[in-house]
């Protein structure tokens, strides 16, 4: 495999020297662009030799909420003498630590509620050339509801429904049952998993995948890392029951590249399976089989999206795909193809195991089953929790999350990272359910739920939220490549005010102009969301924006100040 | 809808409004084209894979989102919309966020006017672009000798990747980088010039914008002169060894290439000039020969004392016998004969190439050639060159009659081989692989299995070794010299890393048979065995000695590098100059010697040979005739044409070059000699033919030494001696 490859290269020389490629290209017959073309897209691969210290700051959304501009000034200041060879100090996109933010990486170790002097430490001894190690803290042991077995569970009590299944082979009533219980893929998409799964069952090829997405990358999405880590045999077991259900005889489990635990985790646990003959070429005794493997990602928000996902399972650029063909019938390497979200995968031996009745009692008023979600931003209590699907907005945000920290008002939260867009306080009544969502102009998404104080400035959330998807677009088509870029270009000029009310007009026209080609022709989801921040601010903040523009006014005080301004120079041409 | 009429293999759909009848399979966009609607496009072409990445061609079928035409296959019943408000306002925009980074006129839009783009743009009423301008320009690239490259113009449609790829399998053009920050690169990032592109102009041809275009090569052309005949591409492509031959690239290089008539006795190219061209003969014979004489520069030393005037003569090798220096009996030349010691004449005839090196190289010509009957010859540039070497049908002829004429010669003329039997030169002729490197390429890398064997036939190999901390060049190898043994017979490890230093070719002789001829003639075994031994010890003095010393400044210098230098102590020296007198005296006049030079303590590192250990000056001779002894130290051959490359090539002036006035064939006379002045290549020979360097000899304050800088130095470097 071409990143196995290249991370050993990587690994014996800190970056990949020019004779290495070269000799990598000799011994796999793989041209030299096809290297180049591959390390130069993934920002875990260093094509020049990285400093010593290589601080990444996060910067999005639950992290810039909790003074990630401030640290990151901080942390410049700090080494504002040092070498360049010594330290580089750069942002990075969320790191999946929304919930103890502000999060940095430094040497791809992640350090969480960092302060400057934190970092500076840390930075010195990576500098020295001491090892630097990422903290795990003690994640305390939580009680599900959605484990049917039971926290402390023993292994042979666990895999249940994956050993009756094996017996009874009624896999027709696996999807049947989906179908009743009306389980929708959580990833963000909502697809009904009843519908995926058949579709691959009743594709006639012999060779079938299934595919875990274990990527969150969206800001502020940090369930799956919840889950991975106190539920990893409930994934286990929906993959299996996925292969067993369609066919599929091997399995990919995808996961980001920031999620050391949790590989460890996965792994230890695929080891028990092998171990007990759950997983295999015979799964207990049975002439099923199914295989699995971790696949960590070379990085980057792309990967999440399903078809760069499978590219990038297949070594190439992690470019989404042209649809149709869809997954279900072309996916990895053009065979029929499950892919599902970590969450999704967990509902399902749920389901098998308690029963259609059960899964729809857990929901609240008419929504179904349980839906984990990660709170984070200007809370009290940070932190992923395990809610009844149909919860209102507040009580996951005043009850669950403790609240708006520090006495101050609620302004406006996102229900699900940037792409959801930010609703106002006024619409906290809201109901965390697809349905209730998506009538409300947004979406249920990957559950996470970003908070934002009355000290907040929208408009620096909605050009941070642009910014995100320019770093993290992949370029291959023109809408998204460009036009994520003349978006953030346009929003940072708004955010530097003073424009004539005539320019002013002319920019909105052109801005919807520019969000409906995005939205229309973008060839995935990411390009066709890149509008949505700043559209629900200009819908529900307008006066905000208004003020920043036109009277050269932030209402919170955050943009026009001379840190501000410094910041933004330096963020507005292209990435480095 | 598909009705009961429609026949099988067919669809209808609804294409604006009205049903249409379509094969199935076919895309939305063939669709539409079949029934007369083209729907705009820059990504597309017809003969490459769709990939749906520009979305120009987006069309409406009711969808959420509109969809790219050119990668949708209809389907039955499919109602698709070319032209509603909703399409073509998404489509203005799409040109309008291009055309804002868009160099507006580009290159081509200036040239010819058929910038894809600025036509799209213009059309859709989006030529004026309201959004930002890229801020941080992307950049050219006009390293290549053929085509330009400004990255600015790029819009990523992909199309030069997929003609490198699917159209000519070349596989040097990818996408680099991600998002607003992408753009195209040549192999691992390099200058277009400086990768594997062999300028076939496929991606030139490809490309809608003025990002990849043909560099006018007419400016350089070589057709004036008389009896030059250019050529239309399509006469070019009559011509067996064009076949295959992109005719765009022929029409796009028009004057790089002309087809000359030289009468009997036209002088073609002569011996030491510098060149840029290669000649493949057509029809006739032509005559290649080394016209400077063949001998030993000879300083002799008369019984009379050391500061009378010496003259230097040139000498038949027989009676000057040299230490260390070859007994080689063939001179290699830039062509696929090799000339004879004795008699440096040989024959070229229709279907030889020469002059490639000094193509592909820019090297001095290494021989003179004469038509020996009228010739028609193909003279042409790099690119040309370039391109006709990676055609297949032309390659193979080459090898061919290289395989056939020079082959045998080149093996027999490694005196190891001398040996082989005729049966086994048959069998090689065969089996052995010839290939080509580019500058730079690794050819063997140390550390990695060995597991073949090369004989370098053009170019030069630069041999280093890596050691903590650097690099060490051992060698540079050129024609004649052959590699690769050490690591075949010894741990089946390569010892050394082997590098391209320019356009480099080498016979490779596969591990197989390497041990099939190690193990039938001992006597190749034994030579070989000695070498490698003789090389692994010289090696191994030589990284003890990067591992026994680290002064920086003494590396700075350069003197690390040096196996021998003349210092002059300058607490002695009262520069009374008797050294450089004595030098020109010995010399003929000329002296070798300059009283100037880099001060390293109290010593003055006086401007004469130091024997490098990386001798920069025998990179690029054209005929191979500067090399060193085992012991390092530098010699030059009988064979020195007299380009002056390594006088050039010397980082510190220390080669001069020495006229000498000979008789040659006057070749406005036929049969008549005239006298010329004919140069030869000198550097402190030490004074070889006398007890002691005549400038250590003649310092009178016993300032001047000749010293091993390490030796010498070693108690000043904090060392004990290193030998």
């Amino acid at each position: 495999m071409i990143f196995d490859d290249l991370r050993a290269i990587q690994l014996r020389h800190g970056f990949l020297p020019k004779a290495e490629l070269e000799g990598l290209s000799q011994r796999t017959q793989t041209p030299l662009y096809q290297l180049h073309s591959v390390a130069s897209f993934y920002p875990h691969f260093h094509l020049v030799p990285p400093a010593k210290a290589e601080i990444r700051v996060c910067a999005d959304m639950s992290c810039r909420l909790n003074g990630a501009c401030e640290l990151r000034a901080d942390v410049e200041r700090r080494f504002a003498d040092a070498r360049p060879e010594d330290v580089q100090i750069r942002d990075v996109s969320c790191l999946g630590r929304c919930d103890h933010a502000p999060a940095v990486s430094i040497n791809d170790a992640i350090f969480t509620d960092v302060s400057g002097e934190h970092a500076e430490e840390i930075a010195r001894r990576a500098i020295r050339g001491e090892d630097i190690h990422e903290p795990h803290p003690e994640q305390a042991r939580v009680e599900c509801k959605a484990d049917p077995y039971g926290d402390g569970a023993a292994q042979n009590e666990r895999y249940d429904v994956v050993r009756k299944l094996a017996q009874s082979r009624a896999f027709e009533n696996v999807i049947a049952q989906l179908k009743a219980a009306e389980l929708r893929g959580m990833g963000g998409a909502g697809f009904p998993t009843s519908m995926k799964w058949d579709l691959v069952r009743k594709e006639a090829d012999p060779v079938k995948y299934i595919v875990c997405n274990a990527d969150e990358s969206e800001p502020g999405t940090i369930k799956d890392r919840f889950i991975m880590t106190h539920l990893p045999h409930l994934l286990i077991e929906g993959m299996i029951l996925a292969g067993m259900v369609t066919g599929a005889k091997r399995g990919i489990l995808y996961i980001r590249h920031e999620y050391h635990l949790q590989e460890e985790i996965l792994g230890e646990e695929i080891r028990r399976c092998y171990r007990a003959g759950l997983l295999g070429k015979s799964i207990l005794g049975t002439p099923l089989a199914f295989d699995l493997e971790v696949f960590v990602s070379p990085g980057g928000y792309i990967c999440g999206e399903e078809s760069a996902l499978l590219e990038a399972i297949e070594g190439h650029r992690a470019e989404p795909r042209n649809k149709p063909p869809f997954p279900v019938q072309a996916g990895l390497w053009q065979k029929p193809t499950v892919i599902n979200n970590v969450e999704t995968f967990i509902n399902v031996p749920q389901i098998l195991a308690r029963g259609v009745d059960w899964f729809a009692a857990q929901g609240a008023g008419v929504s179904r089953g349980l839906k984990f979600v990660g709170v984070s931003g200007h809370v009290a209590r940070p932190g992923i929790f395990e809610v009844a699907m149909g919860t209102p907005m507040r009580e996951v945000i005043f009850k669950h999350a403790g609240g708006i920290r520090g006495g101050r008002e609620l302004k406006a939260f996102a229900p699900s990272g940037p792409s959801s867009g930010y609703l106002p306080a006024s619409m906290v009544d809201v109901r965390l359910d697809f349905k209730a969502l998506a009538e409300a102009g947004s979406m249920l998404g990957s559950g996470a739920i970003v908070v934002c104080d009355d000290s907040t400035c929208m408009l620096d959330m909605a050009l941070a939220a642009v910014r995100f998807y320019r770093n993290e677009s992949c370029g291959k088509c023109v809408p998204c490549r460009v036009g994520s870029q003349k978006m953030t270009d346009m929003l940072v000029r708004w955010t530097q005010g003073g424009l004539p009310e005539s320019q002013y007009l002319a920019d909105l026209a052109l801005l919807e102009e520019l969000s409906q080609a995005m939205s229309l022709t973008s060839i995935c989801g990411l390009g066709q969301i890149v509008p949505a921040p700043i559209q629900s601010v200009l819908k529900h903040f307008r006066a905000e924006i208004d003020a920043h523009v036109l009277k050269g006014q932030c209402p919170s005080g955050i943009c026009f100040t001379p840190a501000a301004r410094a910041g933004e120079a330096q963020r507005v041409g292209i990435r480095p | 809808m598909t009705t009961a009429a429609t026949p099988p293999g067919m669809v209808d759909i609804t294409l604006d409004g009205n049903v249409v009848r379509v094969p199935a399979g076919v895309s939305v966009f063939d669709a539409a084209r079949m029934n007369g609607v083209n729907i705009p496009t820059l990504c597309h072409l017809q003969n490459q894979t769709p990939v749906g990445v520009c979305r120009l061609c987006v069309v409406d079928t009711g969808a959420r989102v509109l969809t790219a035409s050119c990668v949708r296959t209809v389907e039955p019943g499919m109602k698709v919309v070319t032209n509603s408000e909703k399409v073509l306002n998404a489509r203005k925009t799409l040109l309008e966020l291009m055309m804002s980074d868009h160099p507006s006129p580009c290159v081509r839009q200036q040239n010819s006017g058929d910038c894809e783009l600025e036509m799209h743009a213009r059309a859709a009423g989006a030529s004026q672009a309201r959004f930002a301008k890229r801020t941080v320009a992307r950049g050219k690239d006009d390293s290549s000798l053929a085509i330009a490259v400004d990255h600015d113009a790029c819009i990523l449609c992909d199309r030069c990747i997929r003609g490198c790829d699917e159209v000519k399998s070349n596989f040097v053009l990818g996408r680099m980088g991600k998002g607003y920050s992408a753009g195209i690169a040549f192999d691992l990032n390099s200058p277009m010039g400086d990768s594997t592109c062999i300028s076939c102009g496929e991606c030139m041809v490809s490309c809608p914008t003025g990002a990849l275009t043909n560099k006018s090569v007419v400016g350089t052309a070589i057709a004036a002169g008389p009896d030059a005949q250019g050529f239309e591409a399509e006469d070019l492509l009559q011509i067996p060894v064009f076949k295959g031959v992109s005719g765009t690239f022929l029409e796009l290089n028009r004057g790089a290439i002309v087809k000359r008539r030289f009468r009997k006795g036209d002088l073609m190219c002569r011996e030491g000039e510098f060149g840029s061209t290669a000649f493949y003969i057509l029809e006739g014979k032509a005559k290649v020969s080394i016209s400077t004489p063949i001998a030993h520069v000879k300083t002799q030393g008369g019984a009379k004392g050391f500061f009378k005037r010496l003259t230097s003569t040139l000498v038949a090798r027989e009676e000057d016998k040299r230490e260390g220096e070859t007994r080689d009996r063939t001179i290699p030349i830039d062509a696929s004969v090799d000339l004879s010691y004795g008699n440096p004449v040989a024959e070229l005839g229709p279907g030889d190439l020469f002059g490639e090196m000094t193509c592909m190289n820019f090297y001095p010509r290494s021989a003179t050639v004469v038509a020996e009957s009228d010739v028609v010859a193909f003279e042409m540039l790099r690119n040309v060159l370039d391109i006709m070497l990676k055609n297949k049908t032309f390659r193979a002829q080459l090898d061919q009659t290289y395989r056939r004429r020079a082959l045998e010669n080149h093996l027999r003329g490694v005196p190891m081989f001398a040996d082989l039997s005729a049966d086994f030169i048959e069998h090689l002729k065969e089996s052995v692989e010839l290939q080509r490197f580019a500058p730079g390429q690794t050819i063997a890398l140390q550390g990695e299995p060995a597991d073949c064997f090369y004989l370098v036939r053009i170019g030069f190999v630069k041999i280093s070794e890596n050691y903590p901390g650097g690099e060490m060049v051992l060698a540079y190898l050129s024609r004649g010299d052959y590699f690769g043994e050490i690591g075949l017979l010894g741990g089946g490890i390569r010892t050394a890393t082997c590098t391209a230093l320019d356009h480099v070719e080498v016979v490779r002789i596969s591990g197989d048979d390497f041990r099939d001829m190690v193990a039938r003639f001992p006597s190749v075994r034994t030579g070989l065995e000695t070498v490698a031994s003789e090389r692994r010890a010289a090696n191994q003095q030589r990284m003890q000695m990067v591992h026994n010393v680290s002064i920086d400044q003494f590396l700075s210098q350069g003197l690390m590098e040096a196996q021998s230098l003349l210092i002059l102590d300058l607490q002695n020296c009262t520069r009374c100059d008797a050294c450089v007198n004595a030098c020109a005296d010995a010399h003929d006049g000329v002296t070798r010697l300059v009283r100037d030079g880099l001060r390293f303590d109290q010593y003055l590192v006086a401007t004469s040979c130091r024997q490098c250990r990386d001798p920069l000056c025998m990179v690029g001779c054209p005929v191979g005739s500067i090399r060193r002894r085992n012991s390092l130290e530098v010699i030059i051959e009988d064979w020195c044409i007299g380009c002056g490359l390594c006088a050039q090539n010397c980082p510190y002036g220390n080669i001069n070059l020495h006229p000498f006035e000979v008789m040659v064939d006057d070749p406005e006379r036929a049969g008549r000699k005239k006298a010329a002045i004919k140069q030869k290549a000198t550097s402190c020979d030490l004074c070889t033919h006398l007890k002691e360097p005549s400038c250590v000899y003649a310092c009178p304050h016993d300032a001047a030494h000749r010293v091993d800088p390490r030796t010498f130095f070693a108690e000043m470097l904090g060392q004990g001696s290193t030998k």
